[in-house]
């Protein structure tokens, strides 16, 4: 089973291919999208019609889906810009792996007073890793920033380990 | 030749229905503002509700609730919980109800009366007919259309089976709405509620709670979680449970046994719950003639100690969903209170609590979810293009891989419509079909999901193995129910697809039920009201005269009854019009009110009697 990529979420909201993207005005954005192609209020007679709106529709709610999210954002640029990217800088550096591992580790262990420490330490990571995607897109560097990108889920992964705890 | 002139566009005309576990609802918008429709009696509430009588009459409504009683093994109440699902998911809930659920084909439940297997959605669809006559009468137009209310938490299935149930009524079901949206619809019409809601529903067998965003005429359904099997009626079974404990040990057995009884301690503890949402105590007074009185206290203290773990797993949802939504309970705007159930105090406070503020009360939870379906209905006639609603998934959907695990494909709520498009090869040369396996759930493992079907990719040009290229697109559509398409990429052949339900009925199935229910189908709802009316006096004189037989009431209120029962007799010997009919079903009501107490009295009162002479 292989993922068969959705169409690229900026052309599909006619937006800038770019990392910032206004969070009100994007979600205007979409509420606008919506309205000109949901269902509900495009009714086709027909049935290849209504296949077609519901797929119009389904391809906005997904784009928004990416869209909204600043790292899915980032990856659906790279993947935008250069596709194949993302797949061929998969290799990350053995020693930040090594240390992405002693990072679980420590959330996996951490108990009340060692929570909140831990918590600001990956915010400031990702900050760290966001401002580094950034440099790496500014200098058009798209292998680097494919890196950063694959090395930033471990923070979000060990993030999202370290809510579900509390 | 000419063509003929098409007729001029009428309004069109969409009903919104509250098909409900224990009541339905039908609602119709006429300019801004939604109502509920009622039959000629005035009645709204149409009990969900079948029963099919000995002499062969099918009665729906409130002429077979008041069957109940007399053949508590062919009045079909609560079908809801059985729609959608296999026969042994819904053992638990069958061993419950008085009348018969078997295993019938593929595993699937069937309602077993007279040797005839009846699908929980053939059932259902006697009770949309029903729904569908009121509305036909209420406006004087044929309904054709409609929006029919399920439970957000209804997966794939249900909502299939749902949809399925309305085609065999004879309605076109353009839409499958989830309760709770349609909740948050009814209250955010005004326009004037633009922010954060939570919409709380507890009815009598589900448990649904959603997060809105309301904006500009845009309703966003944000997140939404539940629980199928949680309601007023397991509030009712706790009660039942202390009735039972409290009786003597000889009478509760005895009473377990006999279904007219039980049925009878079932309705006074659901009378108990009203009672206690008032007073501090309600008391259930037996008389046990010449063994003096007894009366069984249950005081809210006591009930709310009973109910509390089911409470909690309500708030639980709660503060899962608004975990879902990506938010903190200060972002909650507003809470909207839906079902019966949330009129029990603890349910209001404790949910207060949890949120730091009141629920609203301004809108009516009983009607909320019919009106807000009128809205979407209103919507999707074409006649208000102001309003939009953007709803999600309840539950993941993914397909089986190697070793029985689940691969996610759509997950949990995402809006909808959604669709996501995976590549699938052959493993073995000349291999011309694929087996796909799709659950729904949230666990990893397939053994621990919903398999809702099966489907199988044919026509694929025989290549070696692993060279052709099958895009299956799975789209869940603006009703929540999967469609799924495939392509072979080299060929462009589109792939035929063969769908086996795991649950519910198979496409043929409904065509061959549809084709039967227009042949069997009646216009006449004007008379059909006035039969049903006949039925239902008819069913309380018999029923009422045998409850006289079995309880032992003071002299005075027998006179009362027997006064009342003959009026009634009268009434029906004259074959008097349906309001004269309704006036004397009401004044034996009034008169009979206490005498389901009273055949509990006189159950444990001859229990000791046997006792005593053993």
């Amino acid at each position: 089973m292989i993922h068969v990529p959705a169409p690229d979420p900026f052309t599909v909201f006619g937006v800038a291919k770019s990392l910032d993207l206004d969070a009100r005005a994007l979600e205007r954005r979409y509420l606008e999208l919506s309205r000109e192609c949901h269902p509900d209020l495009n009714r086709a007679a027909n049935t290849a019609d209504c296949v077609a709106v519901l797929q119009r529709s389904a391809e906005i709610n997904d784009a928004w889906k990416v869209l909204r999210d600043p790292w899915q954002r980032a990856k659906a640029l790279l993947e935008a810009k250069a596709p194949g990217v993302l797949d061929r800088n998969k290799k990350l550096d053995p020693m930040f792996l090594a240390d992405a591992l002693e990072l679980a580790e420590e959330v996996a262990f951490a108990r009340d007073d060692a929570l909140a420490p831990l918590q600001s330490r990956l915010d400031q990571a990702l900050e760290g890793d966001w401002q580094q995607l950034r440099a790496d897109l500014d200098a058009g560097d798209l292998d680097a920033a494919a890196r950063t990108l694959h090395a930033s889920h471990y923070h979000r992964k060990a993030l999202a380990d370290l809510q579900a705890k509390s | 030749m000419t063509s003929p002139t098409p007729p001029p566009a009428a309004p069109r005309l969409v009903v919104g229905i509250d098909l409900g576990t224990t009541n339905s609802l039908v609602a119709v918008r006429a300019g801004k503002t939604p109502h509920v429709l009622r039959n000629q009696q005035g009645e709204a509430l149409i009990p969900s509700v079948v029963c099919l009588h000995p002499d062969g009459r099918t009665i729906v409504g409130e002429a077979a609730k008041a069957l109940r009683l007399q053949f508590p093994d062919r009045t079909i109440f609560s079908i809801k919980r059985l729609i959608g699902r296999s026969a042994s998911e819904a053992a638990g809930d069958a061993a419950g109800l008085p009348y018969p659920v078997v295993a019938g084909e593929r595993d699937l439940p069937r309602v077993r009366i007279d040797d005839r297997d009846y699908s929980p959605e053939a059932i259902s669809a006697m009770v949309l007919g029903q729904v569908k006559a009121v509305a036909e009468q209420a406006t004087g137009q044929l309904v054709h259309d409609a929006v029919v209310t399920v439970p957000a938490w209804f997966d794939d299935a249900q909502r299939q089976a749902t949809k399925d149930a309305a085609s065999l009524a004879g309605l076109s079901c353009l839409r499958i709405l989830n309760e709770p949206t349609a909740a948050a619809l009814a209250y955010g019409i005004d326009g004037s509620k633009d922010g954060t809601v939570l919409v709380y529903d507890l009815g009598g067998g589900t448990f649904d709670v959603s997060i809105l965003r309301i904006e500009g005429g845009v309703f966003r359904v944000l997140a939404t979680a539940g629980d199928t099997h949680l309601g007023g009626d397991d509030f009712d079974a706790l009660l039942v449970q202390r009735i039972l404990a409290l009786l003597p040990r000889r009478a509760a057995a005895a009473a377990k046994e006999d279904p007219y009884v039980l049925q009878a301690v079932r309705g006074a503890a659901e009378g108990l719950k009203v009672r206690l949402s008032d007073a501090g105590s309600a008391t259930l007074q037996l008389d046990l003639g010449d063994r003096g009185q007894v009366d069984l206290t249950v005081t809210r203290a006591e009930f709310e100690g009973a109910i509390s773990p089911l409470v909690q797993r309500t708030l639980d949802c709660v503060q899962r969903v608004i975990k879902d939504a990506g938010l903190r309970v200060a972002d909650i705007d507003d809470t909207v209170l839906v079902g019966g159930s949330t009129r029990v105090p603890m349910v209001r406070k404790r949910l207060a609590q949890l949120l730091g503020k009141e629920p609203r009360t301004d809108v009516d939870p009983d009607l909320a979810v019919a009106l807000g379906a009128a809205v979407q209905a209103d919507v999707l006639a074409g006649n208000d293009r102001s309003l939009l609603l953007l709803d999600v998934i309840p539950l993941s959907l993914g397909i089986e891989t190697l070793g029985g695990a689940v691969q996610k494909l759509i997950l949990r709520n995402s809006t909808i419509p959604t669709s996501v498009t995976e590549e699938f090869s052959t493993g073995v040369d000349e291999q011309t079909a694929v087996d796909l396996t799709i659950y729904q759930g949230e666990r990893e493992l397939a053994q621990d999901c919903r398999r809702l079907g099966h489907f199988k990719l044919r026509g694929i040009p025989p290549l070696p193995a692993g060279l052709p290229r099958i895009a299956v697109t799975f789209l869940v559509d603006a009703d929540g129910v999967l469609r799924v398409t495939a392509r072979e990429q080299r060929t462009g052949v589109e792939a035929g697809i063969q769908v086996v339900p795991s649950f519910g009925l198979t496409r043929d199935e409904v065509r061959r039920m549809m084709l039967d229910s227009i042949e069997n189908a009646q216009s006449d709802y004007v008379a059909r009201e006035q039969i049903d009316l006949r039925n239902k006096a008819e069913a309380m004189v018999r029923g009422t005269e045998k409850a006289l037989a079995m309880s032992e009431l003071p002299p005075d209120q027998t006179y009362a009854v027997q006064k009342a029962l003959k009026a009634l007799a009268r009434l029906l010997a004259a074959n008097a019009d349906a309001a004269a009919l309704k006036h004397g079903c009401d004044e034996l009501t009034k008169v009979t009110a206490t005498i389901a107490d009273d055949v509990i009295s006189s159950a444990v009162t001859k229990a000791l009697r046997e006792e005593t002479t053993r």
